[in-house]
């Protein structure tokens, strides 16, 4: 494998022009521009007038790129810090209580021995067949049963654990060998003990995808906000700001700074973050 | 620490893994348990580190019945084929690790486990992670870590198999030699039956969870218990020859006289097994063979002769010279010449 890359490497210097390499460049290249241009549009039209928004032909650049009057009006007229407030601890509860429920789920389903274990795991991984939408309907039941309806409550107790996280993890702890855990259990460690001073150190990488994708889908999270959260107080951003969008008129400049203010924090978790993300999912083999 | 075999019977299900097994195992000594894969060696160790409890049997260590006690209780030290060394901690704090679940204080810790890297050669790279380590020095520190918390008894579960020729000498050395300087009772489990002759006080040999033979190494080469011992020592193979016995002459299948004597087993067909260093060349002798392909080693050279239809070999003065096709006379001597039950494969000499 390294030598036939060697090889092509060899060949472009004779031939500086390759045709079909320059097509595959350009063809990457438009498949890059038309991901990166909507965000790149939101960022830099959120720093832009209204007149500049609405000129024809549209401008690339801001004129000022130091306008954060969008911003400040966008601060100013949704309670956006609370929004963000909200989303945060919401993002926090989710991943705290997840984590730790996926690390013993799959630490129980991977390494204990118990009656049923394989059933019990089968059956929860038919579960994630059904639908979202279908689940939200029983949710939202047990929420306002609980009294929780309108809380950060809400939008932490339902998304506690997770089938699909569970899965990925137990998959990493399948394949650390019996004989560590034998080893521990020879010298006399406890399960718990060996779960958090071998597996879950081990498990590092594995844990970053999870508690990543968590991240984003959690930040992301639109509809089950909507439906459980009806008051300023508790609403997270992907809501504000699609509340934001209907209250605050046709103004694009100032939707775009709303939207950047969403966006944003998870854009620069993605991009620390990215690697653990691609290898973490080509391990598991697992399409997201 | 002196182990005690009563009986040991292990089942899974239908099948017998272990079966009525009893053994002594004094204490200080090096004992192998050796025997082809499936033979229940295994099984037979983790047995004795609390990994599986027997079905039948008792197991004392000292006068202490552990049958049925948890492996962290037993005192025991386990080191594995693959190494199981943890791979996001160095190789001091791998060592370290039995002690911190003893809750030895840290300072205490730091100093038994830098004296046990001392004693297997790693000390120089205690903050390296395993991944960092050649194959040779994962063991080493993976036999730190079992001996680090002083255990009774010492367990090895074919711990060469992973290493390369030359390592895996030089590593059977060095688990000799720690085990000599630290005097730690040891049992070391693996298939390879020069490994276990090199390094062992005593051998026991089984085959399908019977024991075969618990003896000296060079006496199970000696004084095979039966068939199967003859035939899984030494290296080249013992020669194994059909044979009938007539009047007290073990005679071959092609008719002629193999010039060994047994009585009592008259009409019995039996094999006759001779070692290749108990051939002798003796041109007067009745006895042929004919010479196949002749292979010089230094100052000896050794021969495969068909010998009534069967391919054996014998080693000779490299002064001698056969040509190929040649009939020579052949005879034996005392030593080394076995002759086993046909079926059973009971000794009968």
């Amino acid at each position: 494998m390294a030598s036939k890359s060697r090889d092509t490497e060899t060949q472009i210097n004779k031939e500086p022009i390759s045709i079909g390499r320059i097509i595959m460049y350009i063809v990457l290249l438009l498949g890059a521009v038309v991901m990166i241009f909507p965000f790149y549009w939101m960022i830099t039209g959120a720093f832009k007038t209204w007149t500049e928004v609405n000129l024809m032909p549209p401008t690339l650049f801001p004129e000022n790129p130091f306008n954060i009057e969008n911003f400040v009006y966008a601060f100013k007229t949704a309670p956006f810090a609370k929004y963000f407030l909200n989303s945060v601890l919401a993002l926090l509860g989710c991943i705290v209580t997840c984590s730790f429920t996926t690390i013993l789920a799959a630490f129980a389903f991977s390494r204990l021995r118990f009656p049923g274990r394989e059933f019990i795991f089968s059956l929860l991984l038919s579960l994630m067949m059904v639908p979202y939408e279908m689940i939200i309907i029983t949710n939202y039941r047990t929420i306002v049963t609980w009294k929780l309806h309108n809380t950060i409550w809400a939008l932490i107790l339902p998304f506690m654990s997770s089938i699909f996280y569970t899965y990925i993890l137990k998959g990493f702890f399948d394949s650390v060998p019996d004989s560590l855990y034998q080893a521990a259990k020879v010298d006399g460690c406890s399960d718990w003990k060996y779960l958090w001073r071998v597996m879950v150190p081990m498990a590092k990488s594995s844990l970053a995808t999870i508690i990543l994708l968590n991240s984003i889908a959690t930040w992301n999270s639109f509809l089950w906000p909507m439906i459980a959260t009806n008051s300023k107080d508790v609403r997270t951003l992907p809501f504000g700001l699609y509340a934001f969008m209907t209250e605050g008129g046709q103004r694009n400049e100032r939707m775009m700074a709303a939207a950047t203010i969403v966006v944003l924090p998870m854009i620069i978790v993605f991009l620390f973050a990215r690697k653990y993300i691609i290898s973490g999912m080509s391990r598991g083999g697992i399409k997201g | 620490m002196k182990i005690r075999l009563e009986n040991i019977v292990k089942r899974f299900r239908d099948n017998t893994a272990v079966d009525h097994f009893s053994a002594v195992i004094e204490s200080g000594e090096l004992v192998t348990l050796l025997g082809p894969s499936g033979c229940g060696k295994s099984t037979m160790l983790n047995m004795l580190s609390g990994i599986l409890y027997p079905t039948e049997g008792k197991i004392y260590f000292d006068d202490d019945d552990v049958t049925f006690v948890s492996s962290e209780k037993r005192g025991i030290g386990l080191v594995f084929q693959n190494y199981a060394l943890y791979p996001h901690m160095t190789v001091l704090e791998n060592i370290c690790f039995p002690l911190e679940i003893q809750k030895v204080p840290k300072a205490e810790r730091i100093e038994r486990a830098k004296k046990m890297a001392e004693l297997v050669h790693v000390d120089t790279m205690l903050n390296r992670k395993p991944g960092q380590l050649s194959g040779g020095q994962q063991q080493r520190v993976a036999i730190a870590r079992a001996l680090v918390k002083q255990p009774r008894l010492l367990l090895l579960d074919e711990p060469l198999s992973n290493l390369d020729a030359r390592l895996r000498i030089e590593m059977r050395e060095e688990i000799r030699r720690i085990q000599l300087e630290t005097g730690v009772t040891t049992i070391f489990v693996t298939h390879d039956q020069e490994e276990a002759m090199s390094i062992s006080d005593h051998i026991i040999l089984m085959k399908l969870g019977v024991l075969q033979q618990f003896d000296k190494p060079q006496y199970l080469y000696d004084q095979p218990a039966n068939c199967f011992v003859a035939d899984f020592l030494g290296n080249p193979p013992i020669n194994k020859v059909e044979a009938k016995v007539e009047n007290g002459k073990v005679i071959l299948a092609d008719g002629q006289d193999s010039g060994v004597r047994l009585e009592g087993h008259d009409g019995e067909k039996v094999w006759l097994s001779f070692r290749s260093e108990s051939v002798l060349y003796k041109p007067e002798s009745e006895l042929r063979a004919k010479v196949i392909l002749t292979s010089v080693m230094g100052k000896e050279k050794i021969t495969s002769f068909d010998l009534a239809g069967k391919e054996v070999r014998g080693y000779f003065d490299s002064s001698l010279d056969f040509e190929r096709g040649e009939e020579v006379g052949i005879g034996f001597k005392k030593t080394g010449v076995f002759v086993f039950n046909f079926e059973s494969g009971e000794r009968y000499l």
